[in-house]
């Protein structure tokens, strides 16, 4: 018994290490990222700009700069031939040009991210049993389910924004609840918008978990009630245990497009990476620099989705069960 | 006179305008091993679901242990701690270990603490030689094993009634052996099962009754001995001589 379980623990270690192995590049880049992003918070919001000045950035402009115009003149007088290097010029500006404004998009990453989890994890939380009621509940529950998957997944996310945010009063109400709005704790906005991602998210989880749901094959339910589970206990602890592992894939496409759509909440005045962008390169008319910046950071956050999500899908594989093969 | 550990008394069953049971009634004892033959569509799998009320009959009833089982208050759930099932295909749980499939029951219909109910796993993957095999997953488990902790699992709710569905029939022939002899150290130890198969060699050596099967209807129940040499129904007859041929071009 032993062995066999040092087997089974083994094979999942090196799957796990493949996976990782697979990417040094990404891995890389991700651990930077996040090594970054967590001195940064800790600096900004725990410590009170104790290590560095809270719109100071952590990286000195003065080498790009001095290295973009060295290229520069190099360029200049290599003539015509020298315009590759006059691009390697331009990316040390960009570098240069782009860094002042890392420490506040910092912040806006933080509301991005806290954004995107509390939406997709509470839009799971629905998901489930919205999935559940479609695929094995009356006539009446499968209606309701399906209606709120068509109403979600067919009108616009900006429109549910919208409405959520002006025709309803819970920007009222959340407005009035204590603490909203002071020290770590966002604005009413924000919760607004945390409450329309996770009922719009609910609805496309629904569809991935649905049909996965429905590739579990129905022995498996039927061998559940026949040792005396009822139907809800054996979905529970069995249909769902192997649906949600099938689901996983489709699962990590919603998590990945969340990260982008959150970026529709600047529209409702929160704070994120995305609002943050477009309102300090109005200040500073740094277009270009501030949204190729903006559109690193949203690829850092995807990447690191991404591979987050392969960890789990190798943590929770299980032989002969769909995703193992990959 | 003990009551029979089942009954089955006029039951009936239909899909739509397809009658598949018309009227089927039989009764075995305690320790009991009966074997169910028939064609293909006769309702053997039909009758095996309506005993563990995978399927409602239509009119009749069954009763378990003296207790009418196809009333509407049954607790189903109840009913299902009482009758073990082992499928053709196995059905296995896929996401759980041999182990994990033999203590689901244990755990969340009985509510056995995780310790005990492994401890009590083993010991029925040991009755079924698979305790080398606890922690595999069905996967990685050959047929014939696959079928073993089916039988395992069964068993470990320690039901009055084991029904077993074509336990052999997906199975490739060398590996119907090993299943085989699992269920003849059950019928040894006792343990009452309604068996559906046309693994002759055991019906012959195990059964108490054959029972055959078709059209919904039984056409003849007997003792193996009166079955084999002397059937009592052409139809009976004609049909083993046609498994007769089938195992040899086999
Ligand atoms: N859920 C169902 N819905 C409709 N018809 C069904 C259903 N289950 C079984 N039947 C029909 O009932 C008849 C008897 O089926 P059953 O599975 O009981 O036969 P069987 O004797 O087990 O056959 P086999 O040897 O092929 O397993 C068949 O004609 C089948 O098509
Ligand atoms: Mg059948």
């Amino acid at each position: 018994m032993g062995t066999q379980e040092s087997t089974t623990a083994g094979r999942t270690l090196r799957a796990r290490a493949a996976g990782l192995t697979d990417q040094p590049l990404t891995l890389l880049t991700v651990a930077g990222f996040w090594t970054w992003l967590v001195v940064r918070w800790t600096n900004d919001f725990l410590l009170d700009g104790a290590l560095i000045d809270r719109n100071t950035s952590f990286f000195p402009t003065a080498p790009f700069e001095a290295a973009a115009s060295t290229l520069g003149g190099l360029a200049a007088s290599l003539g015509p031939v020298g315009f590759p290097v006059g691009w390697v010029a331009g990316f040390f500006e960009f570098l240069a040009a782009s860094i002042p404004y890392l420490p506040q998009l910092a912040t806006g990453v933080w509301a991005t991210i806290l954004l995107t989890v509390l939406g997709i994890a509470l839009g799971f939380v629905i998901a489930v049993p919205l999935s559940v009621a479609r695929v094995y509940g009356g006539t009446l529950t499968r209606s309701v389910a399906l209606g709120y998957t068509e109403l979600f997944r067919g009108t616009p996310l900006l429109a549910q924004l919208f409405v959520l945010y002006f025709a309803t009063p819970l920007t009222t109400i959340i407005r009035e609840l204590p603490a909203v709005g002071t020290g770590f704790i966002p604005a009413q906005a924000f919760w607004v918008a945390v409450i329309a991602f996770m009922l719009n998210s609910a609805a496309y989880q629904s569809e991935y978990i649905r049909s996965a749901l429905n590739s579990v094959p129905e022995g498996q339910l039927t061998a559940a009630r026949a040792i005396g589970l009822s139907k809800v206990d054996g979905i529970r602890h069995v249909v769902l245990p192997q649906g949600l592992r099938y689901a996983i894939p489709g699962w990590s496409n919603e998590l990945v497009y969340l990260i982008k759509y959150s970026s529709l909440a600047s529209f409702i005045t929160v704070r994120e990476l995305f609002e943050r962008t477009d309102a300090i390169a109005s200040e500073t008319y740094r277009y270009t620099e501030l949204f190729v910046l903006a559109g690193l950071l949203y690829l850092a956050l995807v990447l690191s989705a991404s591979l987050l999500m392969e960890y789990v899908e190798d943590r929770v594989a299980i032989p002969g069960l769909g995703t193992t093969s990959r | 006179m003990s009551d029979p550990l089942l009954a089955l008394d006029d039951v009936y069953k239909s899909y739509g305008e397809e009658q598949v049971l018309s009227g089927v009634s039989f009764e075995m004892d305690a320790g009991d091993v009966d074997v169910v033959i028939g064609p293909s569509g006769s309702g053997k799998s039909t009758m095996l679901r309506c005993v563990n009320r995978l399927t409602e009959i239509d009119s009749g009833d069954i009763y378990l242990d003296g207790d009418c089982v196809t009333d509407a208050d049954t607790d189903v759930n109840e009913l299902r701690k009482q009758v073990g099932m082992v499928f053709q295909d196995f059905n296995l749980f896929a996401h759980l270990t041999a182990l994990g499939n033999v203590t689901l029951g244990l755990r969340k219909v009985r509510g056995m603490d995780k310790a005990t109910a492994q401890e009590q796993g083993y010991e029925h993957l040991e009755q079924v030689g698979l305790s080398d095999q606890a922690d595999s997953y069905p996967a990685e488990l050959s047929g014939g094993q696959k079928q073993r902790v089916g039988i395992a699992r069964a068993l470990a709710m320690d039901p009055k009634l084991l029904l077993f569905d074509e336990p052999t029939s997906a199975l490739d022939p060398e590996l119907v052996g090993e299943v085989v002899d699992v269920m003849r150290d059950l019928a040894a130890e006792g343990i009452t099962m309604l068996v559906v198969s046309h693994e002759m060699g055991f019906a012959r050596s195990a059964a108490s009754d054959i029972i055959f099967l078709d059209d919904g209807r039984i056409v003849e129940h007997g003792p193996p001995e009166q079955l084999f040499q002397n059937p009592q129904a052409a139809r009976t007859g004609e049909f083993l001589s046609r498994l007769e041929t089938a195992h040899e071009e086999e």
